[in-house]
C-alpha cells in the first residue's frame, strides 16, 4: 500500500506568549490519499489555518512556537527533512491558494513573469518562450478566454474571479500532488465562488490532486470534499464521509454547526448556544474512515 | 397610509476619469414601518451606494428620498440622523480601538441629547443588557471583546439612537455561523420588541430567507426583482435572482432540491 | 502592562534603550546629586588641575579652565533635553492640529495648508536655523525658535497621513451616521489613534533635537559659555586632538548616548503602541 500524500499524527501546536502557554492544536491527526479532496472545517480561531502552515514548514520556524507531532508528506516525515528539501517542497510538490487572490498576486509583477517565477520552482532552467506557452495553456485550463492577454496584464486589471482563476492555475502549475486551499473563493462573489469551486474540482481530479481544503463555510465544504474533518478549539470532533457527515452528524459541534447553517428552504433563524460543554466530547469517527497505520 | 422610507426614482452617478458610473439606477421602493426589507445583490450592484444615500453619507444625484412623508435634504438635520441609524459590516473596524465601548455607546446619547445626563452611564448598561451583554463592559475595550460581542456593541448603538430604521450592511457576513446565527435571533428579538424597521443589506441569500419580510434584488445598479420572500424563493420573476440562489452552497438535501428546482425553471425560461 | 513589559523585555535592543535613556534623564534630572562639582556648571577657573586626563576624582578629565566634564555633560544632558522637550512642547500640538483639519476636512483647506507644509519641509532646519541666526541674534532662544519652526510640519505629514487612512475606518462612518461635530471627529476619535504614532516619534525626535542643539552649537550659535553644552564641548575640545582626547571624546560619546538611546527607545514603543492593533 502506498502511503498517504500528507499524514499527520498526533500534531500539538503551542504559542508561548506573554501570557505564557497558549495550547493551539491538542493533538490532531488527519490523512489524505492520493486524489482524495478533504476538507478541514472549523470556525476562526480553531486552528484550521496553522494546520496548513505547518504543512507548509512555516511555523516550525517561528521561535514562539512549539510544534511536536508527525507530519509526513508521501510517507516522509517533514522534520526529517533539511530546510532546503522542505524549501523544494513548496509551490513545487505542495502548493497553496489563499482566501484573497488580489493581495496574493503581486501588483508590479505582469501575470506572465509571476507565472514564470512559479514554473522555474519546478524546472529552474526553463526558457521564458517555454514558461510563457505552459502558462498560457495552464491559463486556458482555467478557463480564462485570452490566456496571451491575460498573461500581459497586471493583477489589478483583472476581476476578483479572472485573479482567483489565475492563482489556482499557478498553483497547479507544477502538477503538484498536494493543493492547500485556504478558504478559496470567500472574498468573491458566491456566483463566482460557486464557478471557481467546480472548476477546481474539476482540476484536481483530471491532475489526481490531494487536495486538503480548508474552510469555514459548510455548505461549499459539502459541495467540494469527499471526507470532512471537523475541528473545534484545537481538536479534531469528528471525521467521515462527506455524504455520511452531513447526512448524519453525530458530535454535538458538529450539529450545532449544521443546524446554525441558515436554510434557504427557510427553517427560520435557529436557536443556538454560542458555547457548550458538549463541544468538548471526544472525536466521533464513521464507519470505514479510521487513521492509517504510520509505517516507517 | 405613508411609508417610513421612499425612494423616488433615485439615481446616483459617479463621475470618473472618461465617464460616469451610474452605481444606482433609477430605483423607486418603499419601506414600511415594521418590516425587514433585504436588499441583495453582488459587488457592484450598488447596494452599498443605496445604503450611504439612505443614511446621507451623500445624496442621491436625481430622485429624492422620503422619511414619514418628508423629503429628506442633501444635508441632514440631527434628527433625521438620529431616525436612520446603521450597523456595519465589520465590528473589528467600528468600534474605536481607542475608545472604551462605553465611550462609543455614550456618543449618540450625548450628540442626541437623550435623556438625563446624569443618568447616561445607566443607559449605557441597560443598552449593554439589551443586546445580551453585561453591563460592566462599559469600561472595557474593544480589544477585549469578540467579534459576536462587538457586533452587539455595534447593535447597541444603533439603538441608542431610538431610531426608527436600522440600516444593516451585512451585519453577519464576518461572522462564524454559530455567532451570526445568535446575532440574527437577537436582530429578530429586537425587531418584535421594539417595533424597529430594517434595510438588510447582504449577499448572503440563506440569511435573507429567514429574515426578511421581502427581498429587493439589484443587478449592476437597477433593481431587477422586488417581492415577498417567500416568493423570491419560491418563484423568482428574474433570472438573476435565480442564479443567485443557486450559486448558494446549502448543506441539506431539500435545499438542493430547491436549487435544482429554480434552475431547471431558469433553462426553461432561457 | 505585563504585556508591555513582555515586548519591551523580549528585545534586548529596547531593554539597551531604556537602559541608556533611563541614565541620561536621570543624569539631567539628579544631577546636582550625582555631580562630584556641581559649581563646575559656571564660570569657574582651577588653573591647578587643568586638561588633565581622566583620573580620580574627575573621571572624565577637566578642561582647560580646570573644570570636571563629568559634571559638566551631566549639566548639558539638563539643557539638551529642556531643549528638546521645549521644541517638541510646541511643535508637536502645532503640527498635529494642522495635520488633523487638514487630513479630515479635505478641500481647499486641505490643498492650503498641505503646500504651506511643503514649503517649511523643503528647507533643511540647520540650514533655516543658520540663516535666522545670521539675521537675528544668535542666541539660544532664536536658535531654538528656527529649529521649532522647522519640526512641525514633520507632524503635519505624519498625522495628515494617518487621518486620511483613520477616516476611511468604519467608526468614523458610525461616529458620522451618528451625527457627532466635527470637533469630536478630529480629536476624540482620530487623534486617539494618531497617537501612538506621535509618540514614537516624539522618542525618536527628542535624539534628534539634542543632535541639532548640539549641531548649532558646535559651530558657536546655540548655548552660550559657560553654560555646558556637548557641541561647544566638542568644538572647544577639538582643537586639541588628540593629545586631550578626553575634551571630544566624552562629550561625543555623551551625544551618541542620547541619540542612539532615544532611537532604540522609539523604536522598542513602537513595538509596544503598534502591537496594540
Amino acid at each position: 500500500m502506498t502511503a498517504p500524500t500528507l499524514l499527520i499524527r498526533d500534531l500539538y501546536l503551542a504559542f508561548r506568549g506573554w501570557a505564557g502557554q497558549i495550547d493551539v492544536l491538542h493533538g490532531i491527526s488527519l490523512h489524505i490519499n492520493k486524489g482524495e479532496r478533504v476538507a478541514l472545517v472549523g470556525e476562526s480561531g480553531s486552528g484550521k489555518s496553522v494546520t496548513a502552515r505547518i504543512i507548509l514548514g512555516l511555523l516550525q520556524q517561528t521561535r514562539s512556537a512549539r510544534v511536536s507531532g508527525l507530519v509526513a508528506f508521501e510517507g516522509r516525515a517533514l522534520a526529517k527533512l533539511t530546510e532546503a528539501e522542505r524549501h523544494r517542497l513548496r509551490g513545487n510538490r505542495i502548493s497553496m491558494i489563499f482566501q484573497d487572490p488580489m493581495s496574493s498576486l503581486n501588483p508590479v509583477y505582469r501575470i506572465g513573469e509571476q507565472f514564470h517565477e512559479v514554473l522555474k520552482r519546478a524546472e529552474p532552467r526553463i526558457a521564458p518562450a517555454a514558461a510563457r506557452e505552459k502558462a498560457a495553456a495552464a491559463l486556458a485550463d482555467v478557463a480564462i478566454p485570452d490566456p496571451n492577454r491575460a498573461l500581459d496584464s497586471y493583477a489589478f486589471q483583472l476581476s476578483g474571479g479572472m485573479n482567483q482563476r489565475v492563482m489556482i492555475a499557478m498553483a497547479l502549475a507544477n502538477e503538484p500532488s498536494l493543493l492547500i486551499a485556504d478558504e478559496p473563493g470567500t472574498a468573491l462573489d458566491v456566483t463566482v465562488q460557486a464557478q471557481t469551486l467546480e472548476l477546481m474540482r474539476d482540476l484536481v481530479a483530471k491532475h489526481h490532486t490531494s487536495v486538503l481544503f480548508i474552510s469555514h463555510n459548510l455548505g461549499v465544504v459539502r459541495e467540494f470534499a469527499d471526507r470532512v474533518y471537523v475541528i473545534y478549539k484545537g481538536r479534531i470532533v469528528e471525521h467521515g464521509r462527506t455524504a455520511d457527515l452531513f447526512a448524519d452528524p453525530r458530535h454535538p459541534y458538529t450539529r450545532a454547526l449544521l443546524a446554525a447553517v441558515p436554510r434557504i428552504t427557510g427553517e427560520g433563524v435557529p436557536e443556538i448556544d454560542d458555547v457548550s460543554e458538549d463541544y468538548f466530547q471526544p472525536l466521533v469517527v464513521h464507519e470505514g474512515c479510521a487513521e492509517p497505520e504510520v509505517t516507517g | 397610509m405613508t411609508h417610513l422610507l421612499s425612494l423616488h426614482d433615485v439615481s446616483k452617478i459617479f463621475a470618473q476619469s472618461k465617464h460616469e458610473v451610474r452605481a444606482v439606477d433609477e430605483v423607486s421602493l418603499d419601506v414600511d414601518e415594521g418590516e425587514c426589507l433585504a436588499v441583495v445583490g453582488e459587488s457592484g450592484s450598488g447596494k452599498s451606494t443605496l445604503a450611504n444615500m439612505i443614511l446621507g453619507i451623500y445624496p442621491p444625484s436625481i430622485g429624492t428620498i422620503s422619511f414619514r412623508g418628508e423629503v429628506l435634504p442633501g444635508k441632514r438635520e440631527l434628527a433625521h440622523r438620529r431616525a436612520i441609524q446603521l450597523v456595519q459590516q465589520n465590528p473589528l473596524s467600528s468600534l474605536n480601538p481607542q475608545r472604551s465601548i462605553g465611550a462609543s455607546l455614550r456618543l449618540p446619547l450625548d450628540v442626541h441629547g437623550l435623556g438625563e445626563r446624569s443618568q447616561r452611564s445607566d443607559r449605557v448598561g441597560q443598552l449593554l443588557e439589551e443586546v445580551g451583554l453585561p453591563a460592566d463592559y462599559a469600561g472595557r475595550s474593544p480589544a477585549s471583546l469578540s467579534g459576536g460581542q462587538r457586533q452587539r456593541v455595534a447593535i447597541a448603538r444603533a439603538l441608542a439612537c431610538e431610531s426608527d430604521l436600522v440600516v444593516l450592511d451585512e451585519p453577519t457576513s464576518a461572522l462564524d455561523v454559530l455567532v451570526q446565527a445568535r446575532v440574527l435571533k437577537l436582530l429578530n428579538d429586537l425587531r418584535r420588541k421594539r417595533g424597529l424597521t430594517y434595510v438588510f443589506i447582504t449577499h448572503d441569500l440563506s440569511v435573507v430567507r429567514n429574515i426578511a419580510d421581502r427581498v429587493a434584488v439589484f443587478e449592476r445598479g437597477r433593481l431587477v426583482e422586488l417581492n415577498p420572500t417567500g416568493k423570491v424563493f419560491s418563484d423568482p420573476d428574474h433570472a438573476y435572482t435565480r442564479r443567485l440562489i443557486g450559486a448558494v452552497p446549502v448543506v441539506t438535501a431539500e435545499e438542493v432540491r430547491l436549487r435544482n428546482h429554480l434552475m431547471k425553471k431558469e433553462n426553461v425560461s432561457a | 502592562m505585563k504585556r508591555t513589559l513582555f515586548i519591551l523585555l523580549r528585545n534586548p535592543l529596547s531593554v539597551l534603550g531604556l537602559i541608556l535613556v533611563g541614565t541620561v534623564v536621570l543624569s539631567a534630572v539628579f544631577a546636582d546629586f550625582i555631580a562630584p562639582f556641581p559649581s563646575h556648571r559656571g564660570a569657574v577657573v582651577d588653573f591647578a588641575n587643568f586638561n588633565k586626563a581622566p583620573e580620580w576624582p574627575y573621571i572624565f578629565g577637566t578642561d582647560l579652565v580646570g573644570r570636571d566634564l563629568f559634571s559638566r555633560i551631566l549639566y548639558a544632558y539638563r539643557i539638551s533635553l529642556l531643549l528638546g522637550v521645549v521644541v517638541l512642547a510646541i511643535a508637536v500640538p502645532v503640527g498635529v492640529t494642522i495635520g488633523l483639519v487638514a487630513g479630515y476636512v479635505g478641500g481647499w483647506i486641505e490643498y492650503v495648508l498641505m503646500r504651506i507644509t511643503d514649503v517649511f519641509l523643503s528647507i533643511p532646519p540647520l540650514v533655516l536655523a543658520l540663516s535666522m541666526m545670521g539675521l537675528l541674534e544668535p542666541t539660544l532662544t532664536n536658535g531654538m525658535l528656527a529649529v521649532t519652526v522647522m519640526w512641525w510640519p514633520w507632524y503635519t505629514r505624519l498625522v495628515y497621513n494617518l487621518t486620511r487612512s483613520e477616516k476611511e475606518e468604519g467608526y468614523v462612518l458610525a461616529a458620522e451616521v451618528i451625527g457627532a461635530s466635527r470637533a469630536h471627529m478630529i480629536f476624540r476619535e482620530i487623534l486617539p489613534n494618531c497617537v501612538p504614532s506621535i509618540l514614537t516619534k516624539m522618542t525618536l525626535d527628542l535624539g534628534f533635537v539634542i543632535l541639532i542643539a548640539s549641531s548649532l552649537s558646535f559651530l558657536g550659535l546655540g548655548v552660550q559659555p559657560p553654560t555646558p553644552d556637548l557641541g561647544s564641548m566638542v568644538a572647544d575640545g577639538a582643537k586639541y586632538l588628540p593629545d586631550s582626547w578626553w575634551l571630544t571624546v566624552f562629550p561625543g560619546l555623551a551625544i551618541l548616548v542620547a541619540v542612539f538611546g532615544f532611537n532604540l527607545l522609539g523604536d522598542a514603543l513602537r513595538d509596544v503602541l503598534g502591537a496594540e492593533q
